[in-house]
């Protein structure tokens, strides 16, 4: 499993990179928010994996990390998910506005290079 | 504090004079002269306390714990300069109330001059060399102001700026010099320094801080290569060149030179590099004085050649030739002075300073005339003048010397040479132009100048002539008092006597003068008709030149550099930015390697493996296609957003996955209100050139080694036993004291609710911003009009359906059944929210998922009824919603305060209420209320904000009759 | 009655949270919102500095105040910490903003909505983020100031600031980014998150892990790097700051700062001299990453005429100043910076604020030429010269022009802002660089032998850099002055309003102030500097706090509590 999380965290990663490089805001925005998926992931798997162990208390079995996941991550990944949410929207209304003011969708504002 | 009050008096004076009024010449003069007077009167009294060697001494604190104190400090040689420098300030203030125009702006001027008399009082009396350089530096600013008084012109800019630069950069020098010296000596105070000669000179660093304060004093003093600024300089006023370029300023290097000479001196590198350039400095000056037309100018290129002769004699590693050189800045600050004086009235008198032009002046103006003949035969070195006196010890000086046999021989022939050259540009400026037939065609009918203006020439000149004549009683103690401290505290044999007898120094004088005036009249002829352009041999070297090209150069330069190490394309940006922390984590942990762990992993699971087949599919076929199919690549990208999620349900994280499916939702909805607003793309077939296929192959290895790296990390930490992390302690606590069974959002709205605030808060402030944004938005022009499927039915359509574009409800019209859903769906969605929200302690939930489901409930009504409708219907205060949410969430953390605990530690409530019985009521709920509104009212406000555009701009296109 | 005292640490960031609060609750009524920021910001500072003063007491070697949010025990709940250094912060930028919000009611405000709602919010990022002592939580403030920093620098909307805000925030999602990786790395290893305690752990960390330590922290110090504006990491800054509207660029100038703070707080802590087998990790990229900074920021001085652009790459030149000079490691040296950090900043806020003034008093568009190229004709002399007037060479006549009072004032404060940044005499600029270099050349302190005749080629280099960026920056500075004030057209007198020039005389008067009673600050500064150096102080008052106990349950009340 963890090979898999890897692998998956390592193509949400590159893709988000290429996005990023890439002249289209519209492309950059993508790129954006596959990387912050790939980061929520990064930031998860720091808690190591386990199934069935939800951090939700049930009567009976001891609290500790054998028996419960790491909850510490799971709140940073939460607190981490909301802030990038708001930062899609507001980068989302940025490129229409400098789509507005500017003719072209080009990051720099002008036609640029294809 | 005399000294203090000496130091702060001109600057204070300065102050005052800035505040008179523009035309108050008078007023502004009279204060700037009693200000100068006191000066000089001041330092006058304190003479008896350095003669002979005392030091007076005031120090307070003002740095001391970087070994930095305000020293003012008077020896004689400081006593000397403070007197040229009061002195002549004070001659010179009074001669400038007459020079300058009534419409001159006096307040400017004369508050400058005081600030420079001040700055160049500090500098003579510090008494520790940082001090030095600070005033060092204030005597540029303050020069390089004054200079630009006639700031309107040009070459008054252009000569400003130039000293400025040049005395500023030696300025810097000095500073490096002073602070090596400083470490050499292990103290900046000057008392210290000038005790600790044998050290700094054997010390290993010598040389290089030799160099730097010589760059300092050079620079100051105008001497080769850097004396090109000088003769720029003289587009300052008159009176500012007489004080600036005669007796103070220039000074203020060689001051430097004396200063520092029991501690720098003695050492083959000061002989050769201070003597050598003195030597240059002397002869250049004086060869190119002879060919000036200007009088100004030959009056600058002349001072330039004598600080180059008294460069020259503190270089010559010699006691006797050190009080020469004291000497000679006395008498050339006196005869020097006058001069500028003088050629000042001529120039305010006939309008001229051209020396073709000007004739026969002596008719007309006999005494200006008698006084600049006397002065400037002073300055050429005729006996019974003080210039005659400081040139012998010189001529002795060279002869006397001892060392290479070409030196013995050379000096004394070189400074013969430059006797002769003084003789030539001295005639040229007193016989060439008060003699011969008057000039007629002057710009002003000459006549005397108002006496008050000739005034400070004739104390000058008279004493000149005094010292001349009367060297050992008029002048025998200052000197002696000046030079002690310079020789170090052992006075050499010397006698100030006008007649020594027919020696070899007497020869040299007569030779001098003889030559001079053979010369001269060789050369008058052709540079009264103007054929000698600019001086022979080395009219080609012009140091302004130099530094405008250098100047120039270095914009080039810099612009240059900017180009190829800056950017401005965001591309480029982040290229470098992901780049580099690619490179920096490679880097980091190079050395010690990124090795798996022995973790026992878990199973692969071929379900999960085929999910994230699709996921990863889904982000490169969304990286694939975000070009030209952006809805295409949003729906891909969501898919590996819901593999994500998937992830998160399948590794025990269901708040994870309740959040991130909410977030895609609205994130989803956010992309599709924004995409009607972008420009259509279509697919167009690019040559894919080399520059092209170079970025894209360049940004895809990018791509994958930042992939190959986050994987590493990834799988190199999944596969380490846990570390000893401090969660234990989370999940001990949670119920006993959190009050609650979900870790996770314990920690969210308690252990870390600290975090949380600031999260909501940056919800907040991004909403604003949107909000802010927005109202400025206009969408470009092509997407005003409607979307396609709207345009396609006509508005004249008839039809038993309302026309949307014209219905307040879209519900109306064909979106009837999906909107009365949708409106169906409001109550039960905002039921969901708050179960969602009470199970959050207990249960997966909480405040965020509850806020973004109901607001998706709401926006899903702004998508079918349309935006009037919805705001018709029921009113929404985004703004206070955020409000009022960021208030429960503070004002519920400041209730602890009441009860003595830090902010936000919550407090739980037993409440006995009836029928439900016992319940517990924490007061993180409140917070998670406060979580609650400030996302429902973020959410809502930027979709909203969105949503309003389309609008607006249909308002827009209605009016503006775009269809 | 409840004892306030401890509760003050938090109070820095409270306060500007319940202003902007209140103001959303206000709605449209622009003069309260304004008054009130006003007085908020005020009040700010007057807090600040009585937080300075109660951790500055002479003698003492380190008083650090430690605040539980949350009331958890210390490595578990979120820590802030008030030392030297962060109150030093707190003061600076109460400082920096209060005059930025005076200038803001000149005109600025009206601009576009939510104006001083987003500059508060900002306030509380900057204190939030000088204050607290869990690497999470700092990243939560960054993102509190990047938020309202972004607002506040799209105020006024326009291409140029949308353009140049588009790159700016690009670049900034992706710093916090590399943020959260670095930071989740470090997790990862250590299993921690506060800062005291990350110190005390990072020396036991296996040697296996080693690796991954130190590639987050190189993450995390790229995102900080980013911030402080090190080349090649710092494009994004004169675009934007230029942009600004003036008030908000005086503001930015506390920004970069942020990012050396964070250096200056984490660096010294977890790779101290003591981190074992990490000691001092990555000093030699700041010291050559700051030099790098220097030089081109110098650069960028010389090749631009645009004032603001000079006010923009100044602020480079600070930043990498600062970064070169922390990057040694030694306590005098960093307090010098730390001196150059308070003037810098205050100038470089003062010529922002300066720069609209100058623009708008030039009728004429800045027009980018030579000295040379700008003659103007002269006024028509008259035919009969009067007597007393003096002639120049082509005979024409020569009288000074007056300049008036308020373009004197403008005067007057741009050479002062050109001498702090050229650190010229006769203002605290010079002071701080002669601190600096002193101690670069003396780092035991002057008169103990040794030190420069085997100083590094950095520091020499450092010594040569800060001396040429000053010649440089001397030589851009009064070309760019010259052009604006000496330019030979007779202008009209600019009109200037009290609330415009009350902030920049401030903080100008701050500069004069740092000048005169420099060796208090000096004193501060090595006390700050030396407490960073030896970070155990901070690590046992961070760990020996204690949360307040519980009392015995009142169940009577219905009260119960931890």
């Amino acid at each position: 499993m963890e090979v898999v999380v890897a692998a998956a965290i390592g193509v949400l990663t590159a893709a988000g990179v290429w996005l990023l490089l890439r002249p289209r805001t519209f492309q950059v925005i993508a790129g954006l928010s596959v990387l912050s998926y790939a980061v929520n992931l990064f930031i998860f798997s720091m808690g190591r994996l386990s199934i069935d162990k939800e951090p939700v208390l049930e009567a009976g079995v001891p609290q500790d990390l054998m028996h419960y996941t790491d909850p510490l991550p799971q709140a940073l990944v939460l607190t981490a998910i909301v802030i990038s949410f708001a930062m899609t929207g507001l980068f989302l209304v940025m490129l229409l506005a400098s789509r507005g003011l500017t003719v072209t969708d080009h990051v720099d504002g002008d036609k640029g290079d294809v | 504090m005399a000294l203090t009050f000496l130091l702060a008096l001109p600057f204070i004076g300065s102050v005052i004079a800035a505040l008179l009024p523009t035309n108050a010449r008078n007023a502004e003069s009279t204060w700037a002269g009693v200000v100068a007077l006191i000066c000089v009167v001041q330092v006058a009294l304190l003479f008896p306390s350095v003669s002979n060697g005392g030091v007076i001494r005031e120090e307070s604190l003002w740095l001391p714990s970087v070994g930095l104190n305000l020293v003012i400090r008077m020896d004689g040689l400081a006593w000397m300069l403070a007197m040229l420098v009061t002195g002549i300030g004070a001659l010179v203030v009074l001669y400038a109330r007459y020079y300058m125009s009534p419409a001159d702006p006096a307040p400017r001027f004369f508050s400058l001059l005081l600030a420079f008399m001040g700055a160049m009082m500090g500098l003579v009396l510090s008494g520790n060399l940082i001090q030095l350089v600070f005033f060092w530096e204030l005597t540029s600013l303050f020069s390089f102001l004054l200079i630009g008084y006639w700031h309107h012109r040009a070459d008054a800019r252009r000569g400003a700026r130039m000293a400025l630069i040049v005395t500023g950069a030696g300025g810097l020098g000095l500073l490096a010099g002073v602070l090596l010296l400083g470490h050499i000596v292990g103290s900046y105070d000057l008392d210290a320094v000038l005790a600790s000669g044998e050290i700094v000179r054997a010390h290993p660093l010598y040389p290089v801080m030799l160099v730097l304060v010589l760059l300092g004093a050079f620079t100051k003093s105008a001497q080769f290569p850097f004396h090109f600024w000088l003769p720029h300089a003289m587009a300052a006023p008159t009176p500012v060149s007489a004080y600036l370029h005669s007796a103070t300023m220039v000074k203020a290097g060689v001051f430097l030179l004396a200063r520092l000479w029991p501690v720098l001196a003695g050492t083959e590198q000061w002989f050769w590099i201070v003597g050598g350039t003195g030597l240059c400095t002397l002869l250049l000056g004086a060869y190119t004085a002879m060919f000036q037309t200007d009088l100004k100018r030959l009056l600058a290129y002349s001072t330039i050649s004598h600080l180059g002769l008294i460069t020259l004699l503190l270089g010559l590693n010699s006691p006797l030739a050190a009080v020469a050189a004291v000497f000679h800045i006395m008498n050339h600050a006196t005869f020097k002075a006058s001069l500028f004086m003088a050629a000042g009235n001529i120039d305010h008198e006939t309008g001229t300073r051209d020396i073709r032009r000007l004739n026969g002046l002596f008719k007309v103006m006999p005494i200006t005339g008698t006084l600049a003949m006397v002065a400037s035969a002073a300055m050429a070195g005729v006996p019974l003048l003080n210039g005659f006196l400081s040139k012998e010890m010189f001529f002795a000086e060279t002869i006397y010397i001892s060392s290479l046999p070409w030196v013995e021989f050379g000096l004394p022939v070189a400074a013969t040479l430059a006797g002769i050259f003084a003789v030539v540009y001295s005639l040229r400026f007193s016989y060439d132009i008060f003699f011969g037939p008057l000039s007629t065609d002057l710009p002003r009918e000459p006549h005397e100048p108002p006496i008050w203006m000739r005034i400070p020439v004739d104390l000058l000149v008279l004493a000149c002539l005094v010292v001349g004549i009367f060297p050992e009683i008029s002048i025998g103690p200052a000197l002696r008092t000046a030079a002690l401290p310079v020789v170090g505290g052992v006075l050499p044999e010397y006698n100030l006597a006008v007649w020594h007898g027919f020696n070899a120094p007497m020869m040299m004088s007569l030779v001098a003068i003889g030559g001079g005036i053979l010369v001269y009249l060789w050369l008058r002829n052709p540079l009264e008709r103007g054929r000698i352009k600019r001086p022979p041999l080395i009219g080609r070297l012009d140091g302004k030149r130099v530094f405008e090209r250098t100047l120039a150069g270095a914009n080039g330069v810099a612009r240059w550099a900017l180009r190829f190490f800056g950017t401005n394309r965001l591309q480029s940006q982040l290229f470098l930015l992901i780049g580099v922390s690619v490179l920096a984590a490679t880097l980091a942990s190079w050395g010690r390697g990124v090795s798996w762990g022995e973790r026992p992993l878990i199973a692969v699971s071929p379900i999960f493996a085929t999910l994230w087949l699709v996921g990863m599919a889904g982000a490169i076929g969304a990286a694939w296609q975000a070009k030209y199919h952006r809805l295409a690549a949003l729906t891909m990208m969501a898919v590996a957003g819901l593999a994500t999620c998937l992830t998160f349900v399948w590794f025990s994280a269901p708040d994870l996955a309740l959040t991130q499916l909410a977030v895609e939702v609205v994130t989803t909805v956010l992309f599709l209100l924004g995409l009607r607003w972008l420009p259509q793309r279509i697919p167009v077939a690019v040559p894919m050139t080399r520059r092209t296929l170079l970025r894209r192959s360049r940004d895809l290895a990018l791509a994958l080694f930042a992939g190959a790296g986050m994987a590493t990390l990834a799988y190199a930490m999944l596969t380490r036993p846990f570390a000893q992390s401090i969660s234990p302690y989370f999940l001990t606590r949670t119920l006993a004291e959190g009050g609650g069974t979900n870790v996770v959002n314990v920690l969210l709205v308690d252990f870390r609710s600290f975090d949380t605030l600031g999260e909501i808060t940056v919800l907040a402030a991004v909403a604003l911003t949107v909000y802010a944004l927005l109202r400025r938005f206009r969408p470009p022009r092509e997407s005003l009009q409607f979307p396609q499927q709207q345009r396609v039915l006509p508005p004249e359509l008839v039809t038993d359906l309302i026309n949307p574009r014209t219905a307040p409800d879209t519900a109306l019209g064909f979106m009837l059944v999906p909107a009365v859903l949708a409106r169906l769906l409001l109550p039960v969605a905002i039921v969901v929210a708050i179960y969602l929200f009470m199970r959050g302690h207990n249960e997966s939930g909480g405040g965020f998922v509850a806020g973004l489901v109901a607001s998706v409930a709401l926006i899903l009504q702004y998508i079918v009824a349309g935006t009037q409708w919805v705001e018709a219907h029921m009113e929404l205060r985004r703004s206070r919603w955020i409000a009022i949410g960021l208030l429960l969430a503070v004002v519920t953390g400041l209730g602890a305060l009441a009860f003595g605990y830090p902010f936000l530690t919550t407090h739980t409530a037993h409440l006995q209420l009836p029928l439900i019985g016992e319940l517990h009521v924490p007061s993180a709920l409140f917070f998670d209320i406060g979580v609650f509104s400030v996302v429902v009212g973020a959410t809502l406000l930027i979709l909203t904000a969105l949503a309003h555009q389309s609008v607006r701009s249909h308002r827009e296109s209605a009016h503006s009759g775009v269809p | 009655m409840i004892a306030w005292l401890p509760h003050l640490i938090v109070a820095p960031i409270l306060l500007p949270l319940l202003t902007a609060i209140v103001m959303l609750l206000l709605g449209d009524r622009r003069r309260w919102k304004a008054a009130i920021n006003l007085g908020s910001s005020a009040l700010g500072l007057v807090l600040a500095i009585a937080l300075l003063g109660s951790v500055h007491s002479h003698g003492v070697p380190a008083v650090i105040g430690v605040y539980l949010p949350s009331n958890w025990d210390v490595p578990y709940g979120i820590v802030l910490a008030l030392d030297r250094l962060s109150a030093l912060m707190l003061v600076l930028s109460a400082i920096v903003g209060l005059c930025s919000v005076l200038f803001s009611l000149a005109r600025w405000d009206r601009a576009g909505v939510h104006f001083h709602p987003l500059l508060q919010i900002q306030l509380m990022g900057l204190n939030g983020a000088f204050l607290t002592g869990d690497l999470f939580n700092l990243f939560v403030f960054f993102e509190v100031l990047l938020a309202a920093s972004y607002g506040l620098l799209l105020h006024g909307s326009g291409r140029a600031r949308v353009q140049s805000g588009l790159h700016y925030i690009a670049v900034n999602l992706v710093a916090s980014s590399l943020f959260l990786v670095g930071a989740a790395l470090i997790y990862g290893v250590t299993g921690t998150l506060n800062m005291a305690d990350l110190a005390r752990k990072i020396p036991q960390v296996a040697q296996a892990d080693r690796g991954l330590l130190h590639a987050g922290a190189a993450i995390l110090a790229i995102a900080f790097l980013t911030k402080a504006a090190m080349w090649p990491l710092n494009f994004w800054l004169v675009p934007a700051y230029t942009a600004a509207s003036a008030p908000v660029a005086a503001l930015f100038a506390i920004m970069t700062k942020v990012g050396v703070y964070t250096v200056l707080r984490l660096w010294p802590l977890l790779f101290s001299a003591q981190a074992g087998a990490s000691a001092l990790f990555g000093a030699d990229v700041l010291i050559y990453g700051g030099l790098a900074t220097l030089l081109f920021g110098t650069m960028g001085l010389l090749a631009s005429q645009h004032l603001g652009r000079l006010a923009g790459f100044s602020t480079i030149v600070s930043a990498g100043t600062l970064l070169a000079a922390v990057g040694f490691g030694q306590a005098p040296l960093t307090a010098g910076a730390l001196f150059y950090l308070l003037s810098s900043t205050l100038a470089i806020s003062a010529l922002f604020l300066l720069v609209e003034l100058i623009e708008r008093s030039r009728q004429a568009p800045s027009v980018l030429l030579a000295d040379e190229a700008d003659e103007l004709p002269f006024p028509p002399d008259p035919l009969q010269p009067a007597h007393d007037v003096n002639l120049d060479d082509e005979q024409r006549v020569v009288i000074g022009k007056a300049i008036p009072a308020s373009l004197a004032f403008l005067g007057l404060s741009f050479i002062a802002c050109a001498l702090l940044i050229a650190g010229l005499p006769p203002l605290s600029g010079f002071l701080a660089k002669f601190t600096m270099l002193s101690a670069l050349l003396n780092p035991l302190g002057l008169g103990s032998p040794g030190a420069a005749a085997g100083m590094s080629g950095a520091g020499w280099s450092l010594l040569v850099l800060i001396i040429g960026s000053g010649l440089l920056s001397m030589i851009a500075l009064s070309r760019a002055g010259m052009r604006y004030f000496w330019a030979p057209q007779d202008r009209l007198e600019p009109r200037l309003r009290i609330v415009e020039c009350a902030p920049i005389v401030a903080l100008l008067i701050a500069c004069v102030w740092l000048t005169v009673r420099a060796d208090p600050v000096m004193r501060y500064a090595q006390a700050a500097a030396e407490s960073l150096q030896q970070p155990s102080q901070y690590i046992d008052a961070v760990l020996s706090a204690r949360p307040v106990p519980n009392p015995p349950a009142l169940t009577t009340i219905g009260e119960g509590s931890r």
